[in-house]
């Protein structure tokens, strides 16, 4: 991938960097998912910094972290909280859920049934909740991470097509390459549980939404997306095509990509930066595992950007 | 034509395709459209113009109301039962009838099939009217239009793909439409009769008799009555008479060839004096019997005779394009041992008429007692009448003509001088007839190609002077010209120079007379003469090759232009010749590259390449930035440049 990182946000990855070594570039998508206003779905196997990933970020943003560890007898009320009666005002009083937080690490989202899976991505959704009829709204900005286990299946309940719809990035950490592994295995670096300074004012991070949404997308690169848009639902190599919301996510995150660059306009490289993750859990091949490389190979060896 | 640019993006509606069509057609028509009916036009499209909506009956019904007035009014005067029998008539009044319904189809603003089929056939209309080359050129170009707006039209009015797509067919076909053109007969009235009378029109021409009277108005006519080629340079305009026939009997009003019983002798052969020529003809048909031949023949061509006054005549009016090759003597005059019955046609005058031609011509007699005295004294004294050479002269006193020509009116063409001249030189007792035929314009030349038109017509006198007749252009006599009859026939000072069209208009008729003989007549002597000269000049069959590969070649590189990828973009035309040299240094942008990591790839192995660099960004701003300023452009084509030279 080809790309600079503008110096405003070098220093937000750098600061995490030294907690979770040599993930420069997974860092870099997780902040463009959280200026983007999405939801970012980390699948990996354990321990390869989910956790240090969601809570550096988290310090670094400044926002109230949060997290839920998802079991499988966990009730939505354990997520959103619950109307009790408090006798001494002898009145219904609501207490709120782990959800009322500004940063979200729901781990392990797959072991709970689907009826607290769904709670959650609703909240996700709308960005509040309603308990008894009243609806409580959530913090702004909202932004949750979840996590899921791929190899673990026993015990577990794998989220619905259109529950993933909801995240709008996927993707994995990974192992990190040799170099960085020696030096975290020397103990130089990486992993410390040591807390990471607060970079941004909350008013930093909404100027930043701001931008990103306000990213230029020309003609020319609407032509593209629409072009791999249609590739997806039309060449019959995946079970289904990318939805109107997977398409408006792809929007969001080629800008927020743009604009961690420093731009005010979005290229075809940025497009084709964030498609993976973007499309990685939204499509499925009808034969052969799916994998982000494949699904970036697939969609760019048959829809090329003229321009 | 719209520039190509500007048609990028254009989308036409079916309509304006459709109205498009409409103005390519009508547009030669329109020169035809009498006023009413051109007004009636008019507000019809200013209808159009201004009324969004579909019109409802009650326009469509004023408008047809409207469009039988203008008929009307266009046709007042002309039109009868009668008047339909003529061609001319009926076609135009199909075109107001087509143009009426179209008017009243095209208000609906929906495509019907009568809306889909008129403009063809106004297209074929208006080849009644117009024949020439500028009609020719124009029809091509209403063809390649009409294909272009009816393949528009299929691809959803995408104007710059049809054009393309219209262009190859267009391309592949020209060949065929030239070797068609040249080949297939063409329309013209005088086969497109098929029961209707014929044009009543006036005009110049060679017709065996000569009419005096001048109520009706001449006009010039640019009508091929044949084609020559010579066989060296074409002699002088003074040399350059055709002879049609012969008139000796002066009816009053007009003058005739000898009566039917004076048998004219075949000729028999009387060596002449002076310049050789030969020369091949292609006459058109005149549905007359005549032949004409260069003054003087020295024999007779073909199937025809040559009787002893040099006229050459066929069995048969001529009823198709008649070629021949013929052989004269360039000179005036001829011997010739005249029989008595042609010697009285020759002399006789009625002493009644003309009085006072009569008492000059006694004059001259008395005074002259030899014959080539009287005439050049009869010479001088046409040359003091101050007459003036006019194709639009006052009518004569027919009783009187020579009279009231030449004391008289001074006014007239060849006709009243040759008329006035010949009976002049009767009264003063020389043998004397006129000629008709046509004296060719050397104008109308090219190398050693000759049109003769219509408008070459001519008349002439002969005298009969010590057993020769003698060929005098009384025309010469004349003093002076008025102003628009030397406008009419193209001698007028200001306009000598021949217009860019006319010039055109003979190279074509010079390239298709070439083709004729070349091609369609002289096939196996032309065969065996062409194979003996490509044997003697080696350079010809080398030219003849190239000119053919040249044809080829440009058919073939028009097609590939117009069939090649283009680059849909502004941007990507700009950078395409950087693309193309990336290309030739082996960097082939990969099916998965965005053109930034085509450029970075390339700029990882030539560092030194800063421009490309520039390029980059520039192509970035231009392609997603929004960034379109002309600057900006002109930016980034010199990078393009730069980044080339480096």
């Amino acid at each position: 991938m080809n790309y600079t990182i503008a110096s405003e946000f070098t220093v937000l990855i750098d600061a995490i960097e030294t907690h979770l070594v040599g993930k420069r570039e997974t860092i870099a998508l997780s902040l463009a998912t959280f200026f983007a206003g999405g939801h970012l779905l980390l699948e990996d196997i354990p321990g390869v910094g989910k956790t240090t990933l969601a809570k550096h970020l988290s310090q670094v943003l400044g926002l109230d972290f949060g997290r839920i560890q998802f079991t499988s007898d966990m009730l939505p009320s354990d997520i959103l909280g619950v109307n009790y009666y408090n006798q001494k005002e002898g009145a219904f009083i609501f207490k709120k859920g782990p959800i009322f937080t500004s940063f979200l690490l729901a781990d392990e989202i797959n072991r709970s049934m689907p009826k607290t899976q769904s709670a959650l991505l609703q909240a996700m959704e709308e960005g509040s909740i309603s308990i008894d009829g009243t609806l409580h709204t959530l913090p702004k900005p909202f932004f949750v991470i979840g996590t899921q286990n791929p190899h673990e299946e026993v015990g577990t309940f794998p989220l619905p097509t259109s529950q993933l719809d909801r995240f709008m990035c996927s993707f994995g950490i990974g192992y990190p390459d040799s170099v960085s592994e020696r030096e975290i295995l020397k103990g130089e670096r990486g992993h410390s549980s040591a807390v990471s300074e607060t970079l941004l004012r909350p008013q930093q991070i909404e100027s930043y939404m701001k931008q990103a949404s306000e990213v230029t997308l020309s003609e020319t690169l609407l032509d593209f997306l629409q072009e791999i848009i249609a590739y997806t639902r039309e060449s019959g190599v995946f079970e289904y095509g990318l939805s109107t919301r997977g398409a408006l996510s792809l929007t969001a995150m080629t800008r927020s990509w743009a604009m961690l660059q420093g731009r005010t306009y979005a290229t075809a490289d940025d497009l084709q930066a964030v498609t993976a993750v973007v499309c990685s859990h939204r499509l499925q091949f009808k034969e052969g595992s799916t994998t982000a490389k494949r699904i970036h190979d697939e969609i760019f060896t048959h829809v090329r950007s003229d321009i | 034509m719209l520039s190509l640019k500007h048609l990028q993006d254009t989308k036409l509606s079916p309509l304006a395709l459709l109205d498009t069509a409409y103005i390519i057609v009508l547009f030669p028509l329109m020169l035809i459209l009498k006023v009413p009916m051109l007004l009636f036009s008019f507000m019809v499209l200013a209808l159009l113009f201004f009324k969004k909506t579909p019109a409802d009956k009650y326009l469509i019904l004023f408008v047809f109301l409207m469009g039988l007035l203008a008929l009307y009014l266009s046709m007042y005067g002309l039109f009868s039962f009668r008047g339909l029998s003529r061609l001319k008539l009926f076609l135009e009044l199909l075109v107001y009838v087509l143009i009426i319904v179209v008017s009243m189809q095209r208000l609906t603003k929906e495509i019907n099939f009568y809306l889909l089929l008129s403009p063809m056939l106004f297209l074929a209309l208006s080849l009644f009217f117009f024949h020439g080359i500028v009609m020719l050129s124009y029809v091509i170009f209403e063809i390649f239009f009409l294909l272009w707006l009816l393949l528009a039209h299929r691809m959803d009015g995408d104007m710059i793909e049809s054009f393309r797509s219209s262009m190859v067919m267009f391309m592949y076909s020209l060949p065929w439409v030239v070797v068609l053109f040249i080949f297939f007969p063409r329309i013209s009235f005088d086969h497109a009769d098929y029961g209707f009378k014929g044009e009543k029109i006036q005009r110049m021409g060679h017709d065996g008799t000569m009419f005096l009277d001048s109520k009706a108005l001449l006009v010039p006519s640019d009508r091929i009555v044949m084609e020559v080629g010579f066989d060296k340079e074409v002699p002088s305009s003074n040399k350059l008479y055709f002879r049609g026939s012969i008139l000796y009997v002066d009816k009053k009003d007009h003058w005739e060839t000898l009566p039917k019983y004076i048998k004219r002798e075949n000729r028999t052969y009387h060596p002449m004096q002076g310049e050789t020529v030969e020369y091949k003809v292609t006459l058109y048909p005149t549905q007359k019997r005549w032949i004409y031949l260069l003054d003087m023949p020295v024999e007779a061509v073909n199937d025809s005779e040559l009787d002893s006054d040099l006229i050459s005549t066929v069995e048969k009016p001529i009823k198709a394009p008649l070629h021949y090759t013929a052989r004269s003597v360039l000179t005036p005059t001829f011997h010739d041992d005249l029989d008595q019955d042609t010697l009285d046609a020759s002399t006789h005058f009625d002493p009644e008429r003309n009085p006072k031609t009569y008492r000059e011509a006694q004059k001259i007699k008395n005074h002259y007692k030899k014959t080539d005295k009287r005439a050049s004294a009869l010479v001088n004294f046409f040359q003091n009448q101050s007459l003036t050479y006019s194709l639009k002269p006052k009518a004569l006193d027919i009783n009187n003509s020579a009279d009231s020509f030449l004391f008289d009116r001074r006014l007239g063409y060849c006709v009243h001088f040759a008329s006035s001249f010949v009976t002049m030189a009767r009264m003063a007792g020389i043998p004397s007839r006129i000629v008709t035929g046509y004296k060719a314009d050397k104008t109308n030349s090219l190398n050693n190609y000759l049109a003769v038109k219509e408008r070459d017509a001519h008349a002439w006198a002969e005298l009969y002077i010590n057993e020769h007749w003698v060929r005098i252009e009384t025309t010469n006599t004349a003093s002076a010209i008025d102003g628009e009859s030397a406008q009419l026939l193209g001698t007028d000072t200001n306009q000598k120079d021949k217009t860019l069209i006319e010039r055109v208009n003979l190279y074509l008729m010079y390239v298709k007379y070439q083709v004729e003989t070349w091609i369609l007549y002289y096939s196996h002597i032309r065969q065996l003469q062409l194979i003996q000269y490509a044997k003697d000049n080696p350079r010809f069959v080398l030219l003849f090759v190239l000119s053919l590969l040249v044809l080829v070649l440009i058919t073939f590189s028009i097609t590939a232009y117009f069939r090649r990828p283009r680059c849909r973009h502004k941007i990507l035309c700009i950078i395409e010749p950087l693309v193309k040299r990336l290309r030739k240094e082996g960097y082939i942008r990969k099916k998965d590259e965005t053109m930034h990591q085509y450029f970075l790839r390339y700029m990882k192995d030539h560092p030194e390449n800063s421009a490309l660099k520039e390029v980059d960004s520039y192509y970035e701003a231009v392609s997603y930035g929004g960034e379109s300023s002309a600057a900006t452009m002109k930016q980034l084509k010199r990078m393009v440049e730069k980044s080339l030279s480096s």
